[in-house]
């Protein structure tokens, strides 16, 4: 077994992004990922999916219709061969991008030559942005108790903006141009060579009349969360939803969402067995911890561990998909590594696309891949702060 | 036999407007099925109109809907595609903008529509009942009437109800029927004048105050001052109730007198004011248009000042002698006090009350059955307090009398018309037998009503006799002399606002062993006032300052058993609700096997308030209900339930009707909602017997009641420790929150474990005295008592 060896990305595909209770609220999220499987397979005919090692899948809430090791379920709804095994991996927001990660990490050491990454998540099934049942330890809050991994993340945004001095305004003014940005790119049609377009198929009772049951289908082919209609003035108005005389408001922070995506790695030798095209080589991972009670700083460590890691530095990266989860911690990372803004989120980021939190690691990487395709990005990095304190980051470069 | 039963299974609004939307609210309210209808709406979606207007309903303030899930029961039409779906419906009430033309296409164009029973009824407020009724086609027309309603109808009282010289006598009296005891409405059968009865005397005393306001140089908001509360009117008084009526409504109202009241004595009265007829013309219209007399700017009030043709601050009040006439409890003294003071405020008083009470003279034979109606009109219609007879007749009737004569003879008042010979003749218009009817010249009995046992009264008029079974010092146990009184006797508490104390809760259980012995069922109703607004804090309070802990924990534990007692009867103790049921009042409301209660009912567990938890069983029997409905679900989580339960008691909600109460689940969906608030007592002494007759028989204790425990109350202080880190809640609403949690879950036990009703009592006993020796829930004790306000601290 060959130790360590070059990982490529060959292809990477998502679906759209729907907002919580919208155009693919009633798409299950096992359905969601057996699209994105079917997907990047599709887009390397000439392979036989029986190849494939492991198919990894970021899910931040693995329960109910996503539950069940919604890897396995969506990898045999997508009709792979039974012989494909497949795993659920949570590390809530960075789930998909650590799936990829995985995925590549288990070609790097050899354990096999092709593999999955992938991530999904609805937000619209899920009762509470916590999953079907909130339950916390209680001794977060006895005395010394880890109190803060009680604190929602709203809360955490909150302390980030008052730690970091990030004002109301600057938060708007990021919101505003994460909308701009992201109106600009859907309508130059910058998203359509990653987006599988999904069709949504309706069974209502028939509206004609009788016993029947009406199918309709309607496909969904664009993001669902950009607003022409959002202005400084509008998110002015809004109010703080997480203390009282907070900043953070629903206009500053990312939408709840429902999306999936999946990214197909092959080893060299892969590649030349299959004759798939490589876009991309990926160049590391990486995952820090910090304090839970701000946890929207996270990239600040992981970004610097990754490039380290990689013997890159900032300057190298030209394309950087940092996720949005609130502006507050968006810009506080911003400020701190001292990113330019021109480099970070050319596309928009959550705000205006949405987080469907699983998998929204996955979905920036293949933006950041259609990027490259494109010609506008070389090396670029996919980043997010994760709930409980911690932060990731992925490093990919066109070859 | 007799005539067949009189359903009304579905009612049609035609219109969804202001008035047509919230009309069919409230039969919605009344678990009436309704249709609503409007014009098709051009565009894509035809339905477009009438879905705005039940979406308004979702915001509008006072709320036309009980709870808001009854929005989704109004049925939505429009009258090109649905014009046959009226043949469904046994009443369709008309409420159209205010065209006669418009109203005459609409009537022919629904009428062959119209099944041959159906009641068919315009709640128009100014045009001609039988000018309506001739555009209906003659077969018809037996079957046409006029219903009008008060805005908001669901809040307001009073709905006229207005025949046509033809309309079938028997068919308004089973309208009638519906509108009093389906959807809770007090009817006056008024007849066909311009503006009916309540609309008639109160725009006058709109235009009455209008005049003197001018002629002695007051301002609106001080006058708005002087017609509130000081003199039993609203809160908005005059000029504000203007502005939230509308002042173009206002004008069309009042143009009404103008074009039709030709030969009125007061005719030169019946117009606007210039500076009103300027507000309207360039769009000031009031509330509706955020100004009109008055404006908000910011956080700041501003009144329309005439001289200055500009906005000031609202910012004038009464003058401290004429708030010290108004003192006066002596009706006859304020009035003559009033009218002696030279001060300009008391002048325009004594200046609205007597030309009110001059022009009520002179029209009762034209414009009403007799005096009760315009007095109940002004109740039930706008808000009065008393009406202007029987605010005259308690002043002395024939003192103000003279007075009146005086005035007029003087040219005081504002028409010269000569009072009619009846006034001088008589001392007064109501009295034991009925009221004055200044048309049929003799006293009209009041009309029956059997299912409203305590019917509001008027000066005069005696209450039902009944008869003490037993009485403590704030406890009274009473019976009605009749059939339903031999069995099932009524608990009231004499206390002020129905407030429980020890006393209260002695009597509480006297009463309940003395119906367990002597009868088939106990009523617990108040005759006056709300249900409770629960504990006594001025009894609580020496005990309290006094430190003594082992006595507040007995007094706790006294309530607890109370509220047992209430569970455990072997009779059925009924809670008869109407208004308030607060705290310690929820708690019995709680614990009754089945409540009855006005769908006007605000119930809330308001402990957390005073920084306090439910403690005379309320926590104890949520934990109960949610561990009940956790047992027949799928997942057993009695978090599931409590959760929302949890919000209810932190958060001291209280419910805006009956209906929210059982969503919210202080009410179980087996208690009885009903419309009227004055036939409470009447439903629950049937059911009382309804339930003896089933051979009903009490719960069985509580027993192995599994409770949600530590790992529930981590998830309730996950949701307390955001707000608290938020700033939404200060560290003593963390701690009183949490107390709530922790008995809600049963204590600080493993999740799962299974308790009795008594331990769950003395969790929750335990943690309420741990409260109040805080110095923060003393301190907000304290501060209610003081101001009536809660404490946020």
């Amino acid at each position: 077994m060959k130790q360590i060896q070059d990982v490529y990305v060959v292809a990477a595909r998502r679906t759209p992004v729907g907002r919580k209770g919208g155009a693919l609220s009633t798409v299950r999220p096992d359905d969601m990922l057996a699209h994105v499987l079917r997907g990047v397979l599709d887009a390397v005919p000439a392979f036989d999916a029986a190849d494939i090692g492991d198919v990894i899948v970021g899910c931040a809430m693995p329960e109910a219709e996503q539950g069940m090791n919604v890897a396995r379920i969506g990898l045999l709804l997508a009709g792979l061969p039974v012989s494909v095994p497949g795993i659920t991996i949570n590390r809530f927001c960075a789930s998909g991008l650590n799936a990829v990660a995985d995925a590549a990490a288990r070609i790097m050491t050899g354990q096999c030559d092709v593999a999955i990454g992938a991530g999904t998540e609805s937000m619209s099934v899920m009762p509470t942005m916590m999953g079907n049942k909130v339950s916390v330890n209680p001794r977060a809050f006895e005395p010394g108790g880890p109190l803060a991994i009680a604190y929602g993340m709203g809360i955490t945004a909150e302390k980030v903006a008052t730690q970091y001095g990030v004002s109301r305004e600057d938060q708007d003014a990021f919101a505003l141009e994460s909308h701009r940005r992201a109106l600009a790119a859907r309508e130059a049609g910058r998203f359509r060579d990653e987006v599988l377009p999904v069709t949504v198929r309706s069974h209502r009772p028939d509206p004609a009349g009788g016993n029947t049951v009406a199918l309709s289908e309607r496909v969904i082919d664009a993001d669902e969360g950009p607003r022409a209609d959002s202005s400084l003035e509008a998110l002015a108005r809004l109010r703080p939803v997480f203390a009282a005389r907070g900043s953070v408001t629903a206009g500053n922070s990312s939408q709840m969402s429902d999306g999936a995506a999946a990214v197909l790695l092959m080893s060299e030798t892969a590649l030349k067995r299959t004759g798939a095209t490589p876009l991309a080589r990926f160049r590391g991972f990486s995952v820090a911890g910090v304090a839970p009670e701000i946890m929207g700083i996270g990239p600040v460590e992981a970004i610097p561990r990754a490039l380290s890691q990689a013997g890159l530095r900032q300057a190298d990266i030209d394309w950087l998909e940092l996720n949005e989860a609130f502006a507050a911690q968006a810009l506080a990372v911003m400020r701190t590594l001292d990113l330019d803004p021109a480099r970070v989120n050319p596309l928009g980021g959550a705000i205006a696309l949405g987080h469907p939190l699983g998998a929204t690691g996955a979905i920036r990487v293949a933006t950041l891949i259609a990027a490259m395709q494109r010609g506008e990005a070389r090396c670029g990095m996919v980043s997010m702060c994760i709930g409980t304190g911690m932060g990731a980051a992925g490093l990919f470069e066109k070859v | 036999m007799t005539s067949s039963k009189f359903r009304i299974r579905r009612v049609a609004v035609l219109g969804a407007g202001v008035m047509g939307a919230q009309i069919a609210a409230h039969c919605a309210n009344a678990q009436v099925r309704v249709v609503l209808y409007d014009l098709p709406a051009a565009g894509p979606d035809p339905d477009a109109t009438v879905r705005r207007a039940l979406a308004g309903l979702r915001k509008l303030e006072p709320a036309p809907l009980a709870s808001t899930d009854l929005a989704s029961q109004i049925e939505i039409a429009h009258y090109d595609r649905d014009l046959a779906r009226l043949a469904e419906c046994d009443l369709v009430i008309e409420a159209i903008a205010e065209r006669m033309d418009w109203k005459q296409a609409l009537y022919a164009r629904v009428a062959p529509h119209l099944r041959d029973d159906a009641i068919f009824a315009t709640n128009t407020s100014g045009l001609s009942i039988n000018a309506l009724a001739a555009a209906c086609p003659e077969g018809m027309r037996h079957r046409f009437c006029g219903v009008h309603f008060f805005n908001p109808p669901r809040y307001m009282a009073l709905v006229e109800l207005i025949p046509a010289l033809g309309t079938d006598a028997a068919l308004l009296d089973r309208l009638e029927d519906f509108l009093t005891t389906t959807l809770g409405k007090n009817v006056v059968r008024a007849l066909d004048t311009p503006n009916f009865v309540a609309n008639r005397v109160g725009v006058f005393s709109m235009l009455a105050a209008m005049h003197h306001t001018t002629r002695l140089g007051l301002g609106f908001d001080e006058v708005d001052a002087l017609t509130g509360p000081l003199i039993g009117r609203p809160k908005s008084a005059t000029y504000r109730t203007a502005d939230v009526v509308g002042l173009d409504t206002l004008a069309h109202v009042v143009n009404t007198m103008t074009g039709q009241l030709a030969a009125d004595p007061w005719h030169r009265h019946y117009v606007l004011p210039a500076w009103l007829t300027a507000l309207v013309e360039r769009g000031a219209l009031g509330q509706k248009t955020r100004a009109g007399i008055y404006r908000k700017d910011g956080r700041q009030i501003k009144v329309l000042d005439v001289d200055l043709q500009d906005y000031r601050d609202a910012d004038r009040g009464v003058a401290d002698e004429v708030q010290a006439l108004l003192a006066e409890r002596d009706p006859a003294m304020k009035l003559a006090a009033l009218r002696a003071s030279t001060h300009p405020q008391a002048q325009f008083l004594w200046s609205i009350f007597r030309d009110i009470f001059h022009y009520v003279a002179v029209h009762l034979g034209d414009i009403a059955h007799n005096a009760r109606d315009i007095d109940c009109a002004m109740r039930w219609g706008f808000g009065w307090s008393a009406g202007p007879f029987e605010t005259w007749q308690g002043a002395g009737w024939q003192q103000v009398a003279e007075w009146l004569r005086e005035d007029i003879a003087e040219g005081h008042t504002m028409s010269a018309a000569p009072l009619p010979a009846w006034v001088t003749e008589r001392h007064g218009v109501h009295e034991a037998g009925g009221s004055w009817s200044a048309s049929a010249a003799a006293i009209e009995a009041r009309p029956p009503t059997p299912r409203q046992l305590f019917p509001q009264r008027l000066p005069g008029e005696s209450a039902r006799a009944t008869h003490t079974v037993w009485e403590g010092e704030e406890v009274r146990l009473w019976t009605l002399d009749d059939a339903d009184g031999e069995r099932v006797p009524v608990l009231s508490f004499k206390s002020r606002m129905s407030a429980v104390g020890p006393r209260v809760l002695e009597g509480l259980l006297e009463g309940i062993a003395r119906a367990e012995r002597d009868f088939d069922g106990l009523v617990i109703w108040q005759p006056d006032g709300p249900f409770s607004v629960g504990a006594n804090l001025k009894q609580i309070r020496p005990v309290l300052e006094a430190g003594d802990f082992v006595a507040l924990e007995r007094v706790v534990a006294d309530f607890q058993k109370a509220s047992l007692a209430i569970k455990y009867a072997q009779v059925p103790v009924i809670a008869a609700v109407r208004g308030l049921a607060l705290g310690g009042g929820c708690e019995f409301v709680m614990h009754s096997p089945r409540v009855v209660a006005a769908l006007e009912s605000y119930i809330g567990l308001v402990e957390a308030g005073v920084g306090l938890i439910p403690a005379g069983g309320g926590c104890k029997e949520f934990a109960i209900r949610s561990a009940r409905a956790a047992e027949a679900s799928a997942t057993r989580d009695p978090m599931n339930f409590l959760q929302s339960v949890f919000q209810t008691v932190a958060m001291a909600q209280v419910s805006r009707s009956a209906r929210h109460a059982q969503q919210l689940g202080l009410l179980k969906p087996d208690d009885l909602v009903v419309m009227h608030a004055d036939e409470v007592l009447h439903v629950a002494r049937r059911n009382a017997i309804a339930m003896a007759e089933s051979a009903w028989r009490p719960p069985l204790p509580a027993v192995d009641i599994p409770v949600a425990g530590r790992s529930g109350i981590a998830t309730l202080d996950m949701m307390l420790v955001n707000m608290r880190e938020g700033g939404q809640i200060s560290a003593h609403d963390y701690r009183v929150a949490h107390a709530a949690a922790v008995a809600l879950c049963g204590g600080e036990i493993d999740a799962g474990t299974r308790v009795s009703e008594q331990w769950l009592l003395d969790v929750e006993r335990a943690l309420f005295v741990d409260l109040l020796k805080t110095r923060d829930t003393q301190a907000r004790i304290a501060h209610m008592m003081d101001t009536g306000k809660p404490l946020r601290n």
